[in-house]
């Protein structure tokens, strides 16, 4: 470790370190990538990526040590991996069973006309590791499951059904995980985070029945997809930097056509 | 007796954001939902004088209603 760090802080300018060179160290002393970026965090060294993002390296570390969840990889949820990715959250297991439509081009982050019939979690891998190498991602194609839950710190909701979200809400009730929510119709979203004290989805869908069939798809503009996503994004990393939030009382309704976003009492 | 109704998203279209509405005693917030041609499964939050409530609760003169729709997308 010591021949690592004298590496990199030999490479280091200005307190941080370029891609190349933590390349070239993980190369030389036989780690990944997320290995030697961690010891350069620990050393106060940024990796170069990292800098505009404006966190101090112990914050940044704490990104990067964070194991998240993102259940269901379609608008909301390949607009949060991918935005989560670029601020360096460490480990991101994305979850779908689907693979791209044509009816998803109109507003999914890794849709393409090349990605059409491609597992969507294994196409965001593959994108992911473009804009962020380090970040280690677990591409699973299949329906969401408790041990989906229990192997991360945080949950993402990406899902476009009522009744999955109840069970996915339950799923983390019982191992102590919040879930940051998010869900999008037309002009309009809303977001929150749901914790076993406020049962949010419980409130979010009171005429709903955990598992009950799927309602057909509803409309949805990528923009308010884009504006949903960046508040999970965002809440995301509030709650692994320990930052607090209003929506830890309360949801926010956004309304894409008035501009107006209020906070209902969770 | 006289309710202010608020709507919300898009169950303003083709409607009204907050209107002051006449209704009859027993009227519960399902009743509402009803008369106004939205149907309930489309209903989310419910709230009373901003307190959560269902489609089975009463109204009183002078509340005010808030519905909000189920918005489940993503």
């Amino acid at each position: 470790m010591d021949r690592l760090d004298d590496f990199i802080r030999q490479r280091a300018a200005a307190s941080t370190i370029a891609l190349i060179d933590a390349r070239e160290a993980a190369a030389t002393f036989g780690r990944t990538l997320p290995e030697v970026e961690e010891q350069a965090l620990l050393l106060d060294i940024m990796p170069l990526r990292y800098r505009r993002n404006g966190l101090g390296c112990r914050e940044q570390l704490r990104l990067l040590r964070a194991r998240v969840a993102v259940i269901g990889c379609g608008g909301l949820g390949g607009s949060v991996a991918a935005q989560l990715a670029r601020i360096g959250i460490g480990r991101l297991r994305l979850v779908d069973p689907d693979c791209f439509e044509e009816h998803n081009l109109n507003r999914q982050q890794f849709a393409t006309v090349a990605s059409l019939s491609r597992p969507k979690t294994e196409t965001a891998r593959t994108v992911i590791r473009s804009i962020n190498p380090a970040v280690i991602v677990e591409a699973i194609v299949r329906p969401f499951s408790e041990a989906d839950i229990e192997a991360v710190d945080i949950v993402l909701d990406g899902l476009d059904d009522a009744g999955k979200r109840l069970e996915l809400a339950a799923y983390c009730n019982k191992l102590s995980r919040p879930l940051v929510h998010g869900a999008v119709r037309e002009w309009h979203g809303q977001t929150g985070i749901a914790t076993s004290r406020n049962r949010l989805m419980a409130t979010l869908y009171p005429n709903v029945r955990e598992g009950s069939a799927s309602k057909p798809p509803v409309n949805v503009l990528a923009p308010t997809v884009t504006l949903i996503a960046a508040i999970q994004a965002a809440e995301t990393c509030k709650l692994i930097l320990g930052l607090d939030s209003p929506l830890k009382r309360s949801w926010m309704l956004c309304d894409l056509l008035e501009d107006v976003f209020e906070h209902i009492p969770a | 007796m006289r309710v202010t109704v608020k709507l919300f998203a898009f169950f303003r279209d083709g409607r009204f954001k907050e209107e002051g509405r006449e209704y009859s005693t027993g009227t519960v917030v399902g009743d509402i939902v009803d008369e106004l041609g939205i149907g309930r499964d489309e209903v989310g939050v419910v709230m009373i004088n901003s307190l959560q409530r269902s489609l089975q609760s009463p109204i009183a003169d002078g509340d005010v209603v808030a519905i909000f729709p189920m918005i489940g997308g993503g």
